[in-house]
């Protein structure tokens, strides 16, 4: 199979959702000397943002999203493994997590899938992430992207305890936070001290891309 | 400006289309009426969604503080999924939600039961409810409220979840939507029994956000017209809130045929209707479109700034309304809950009565 057919695997496996289908493409491409980065960026990271696109021309829905998220993982997992150490260091690296309180995650999974398909090394803390453990995170590895989310109302407070105490760590500075969910706004954003808040997940990568 | 009819004959004004004083309003204030209770000090959310009597007096009191059009009797979106046993995570003054979802693999769906409605928070909404009816009737218009059997489903298995087995295991997840239809079912027939006028369905993945047409007309839509109908045919009238950003308007409205929907406005996101457009779109010549005011304004805006919010829609609706030749068919509401968070301003909700009673005047 040539490197064309290879990503071309990779990339209609991620926009059909066929996990089988992206795992063997993922092998064939190290089996084939391909470097891991390219298979990522060519194969998986294409099929995504088609993926990505087609959502937000309402051509595809939810459902279909996040088949192709776990596509994009399971191709991820395989290849990830092949990068070499100097190239991972080289992300830029990002902490995301539903804040306190709150369980509802599935806003946040995909954006951080396409964090990861627009080339961030991302630290997913998960859901009802304690405060401190988010600002501990940011400074101990490092992140330059702290992304906070949540659907509930009481819940948001916890975004602005989490800017509070990155200000209070003296981490701040070295940080853009962008928060998203329902319940919040660019005015609430503003409010807390947030740099950024957006309605979807392409358009955040996009506002990140400039930012950082 | 003194109202000249009752709460009662203004709503039906409305729902038939008949000339009224001015527009009905209900900001949706359910679990923030908790705070009404206890000598104004309140009740804890835990308390409030566990006590039939706390529940209804909740309701009972924000009437006569409030002076609303409505009572609908929200409690939270994780009463049925607690009640098929999935783990419900029920803080002091936080809304509950579920914490432990109930469905980990596709066989899961199979072992789903129809719990007994009688126990069970279901119990407390159903006993809630029937108290706060009776108490309201003849007052306001009185709604008891229910989640459609998808958002069950979604509550119960974890949303993500269960998105993706419809792609993978779709027919494990129609089994199990044939248990919460099933579940929806009993309810209905038990809340017929309350007293209440209506049952207000939460529909809430009808939003082209998450699922299109073909997704929504296969997992929801069949189980939600029998439900519909089973709504009517057991006496109480049809209302449908979806507080999502890009609604299934044509379905939800124009096929399903509620006499109430209550909606959201996203104003940041493309696509979601304002208050003008779904009335000059024709939704509102056969149904009462309630909406749209942000619920964030309830906890973080000012009484002046609600007030011109409150203000600037009335206009905008009448206007709207004029021009379709239609009467009050549009009321002035939250476009989802009002948060029950401890620091929502009364006095925000206040203000959205008032102005309405003084701006919503028709001609």
């Amino acid at each position: 199979m040539s490197k064309d057919e290879i990503l071309n695997k990779l990339s209609e496996a991620v926009v059909a959702g066929k996990i089988e289908q992206a795992k063997a493409g993922a092998q064939e491409a190290l089996a084939a000397k391909m470097e891991a980065l390219t298979a990522i960026n060519e194969g998986l990271v294409k099929g995504m943002s088609i993926v990505g696109d087609k959502y937000a021309a309402r051509q595809v829905y939810l459902p279909q999203v996040l088949m192709s998220a776990h596509t994009m993982y399971a191709g991820l997992d395989i290849l990830l493994p092949a990068i070499p150490k100097a190239d991972v260091a080289n992300r830029t690296r990002c902490a995301i997590c539903v804040v306190e309180g709150d369980v509802h995650d599935i806003g946040k999974n995909i954006v951080k899938t396409m964090l990861t398909a627009g080339g961030y090394d991302c630290i997913d803390l998960g859901k009802d992430v304690p405060t401190e453990k988010v600002i501990t995170t940011a400074e101990t590895d490092k992140v330059k992207i702290v992304a906070l989310s949540t659907l509930m109302t009481p819940t948001m407070d916890a975004m602005k305890d989490i800017i509070d105490g990155l200000i209070e760590s003296g981490y701040r500075s070295k940080v853009k936070v962008c928060i998203g969910g329902p319940p919040t706004s660019p005015a609430f954003a503003k409010e807390i001290g947030a740099d950024h808040r957006d309605a979807n997940a392409q358009d955040c990568v996009a506002w990140l891309k400039t930012a950082v | 400006m003194t109202d000249s009819m009752t709460h009662v004959e203004r709503v039906m004004a409305a729902l038939t289309n008949e000339k009224a004083d001015r527009l009905p309003t209900y900001p949706i204030a359910c679990g923030v009426n908790r705070k009404l209770l206890n000598g104004g000090k309140g009740v804890s959310y835990r308390d409030w969604c566990h006590d039939p009597k706390l529940f209804a007096q909740a309701f009972i009191e924000g009437q006569k503080y409030f002076d609303f059009d409505f009572a609908i009797g929200l409690m939270d979106l994780s009463v049925m999924a607690g009640d098929l046993g999935a783990h419900v995570r029920m803080d002091e003054q936080n809304t509950p939600f579920v914490d432990v979802p109930l469905i980990n693999s596709p066989e899961d769906y199979e072992k789903l039961e129809v719990p007994d409605i009688r126990k069970g928070r279901s119990g407390v909404l159903l006993e809630g409810t029937k108290i706060f009816s009776q108490a309201l009737a003849g007052q306001v218009i009185t709604a008891g409220f229910i989640e459609g059997p998808l958002l069950a489903l979604s509550q119960t298995a974890g949303a993500e979840r269960m998105f993706m087995d419809m792609f993978t295991n779709p027919s494990a997840v129609h089994k199990a939507l044939e248990v919460t239809s099933a579940y929806d079912a009993e309810m209905v027939k038990a809340f017929g029994e309350t007293g209440c006028n209506g049952l207000c369905w939460d529909y809430l993945w009808a939003n082209y956000s998450c699922l299109g047409d073909v997704e929504y007309g296969e997992f929801e839509s069949p189980y939600a017209m029998k439900l519909n109908q089973l709504t009517i045919d057991n006496g109480m009238a049809l209302a449908i809130h979806n507080c999502a950003d890009l609604p299934h308007l044509d379905t939800q409205i124009t096929k399903f045929k509620p006499a109430i929907y209550s909606m959201a406005y996203y104003p940041l996101i493309p696509g979601s209707p304002s208050a003008s457009e779904v009335i000059e779109k024709g939704y509102a010549d056969n149904c009462l479109v309630a909406g749209q005011i942000d619920p964030q304004l309830f906890v973080r805006g000012t009484v002046e700034k609600i007030s011109k919010v409150t203000s600037d829609l009335c206009h905008e609706v009448k206007t709207a309304l004029c021009k379709r030749n239609l009467n009050a068919r549009y009321c002035i509401a939250s476009g989802c809950e009002v948060p029950p968070d401890v620091n929502t301003k009364l006095e925000n909700i206040k203000a959205v009565v008032d102005v309405t009673k003084r701006e919503g005047v028709l001609n």
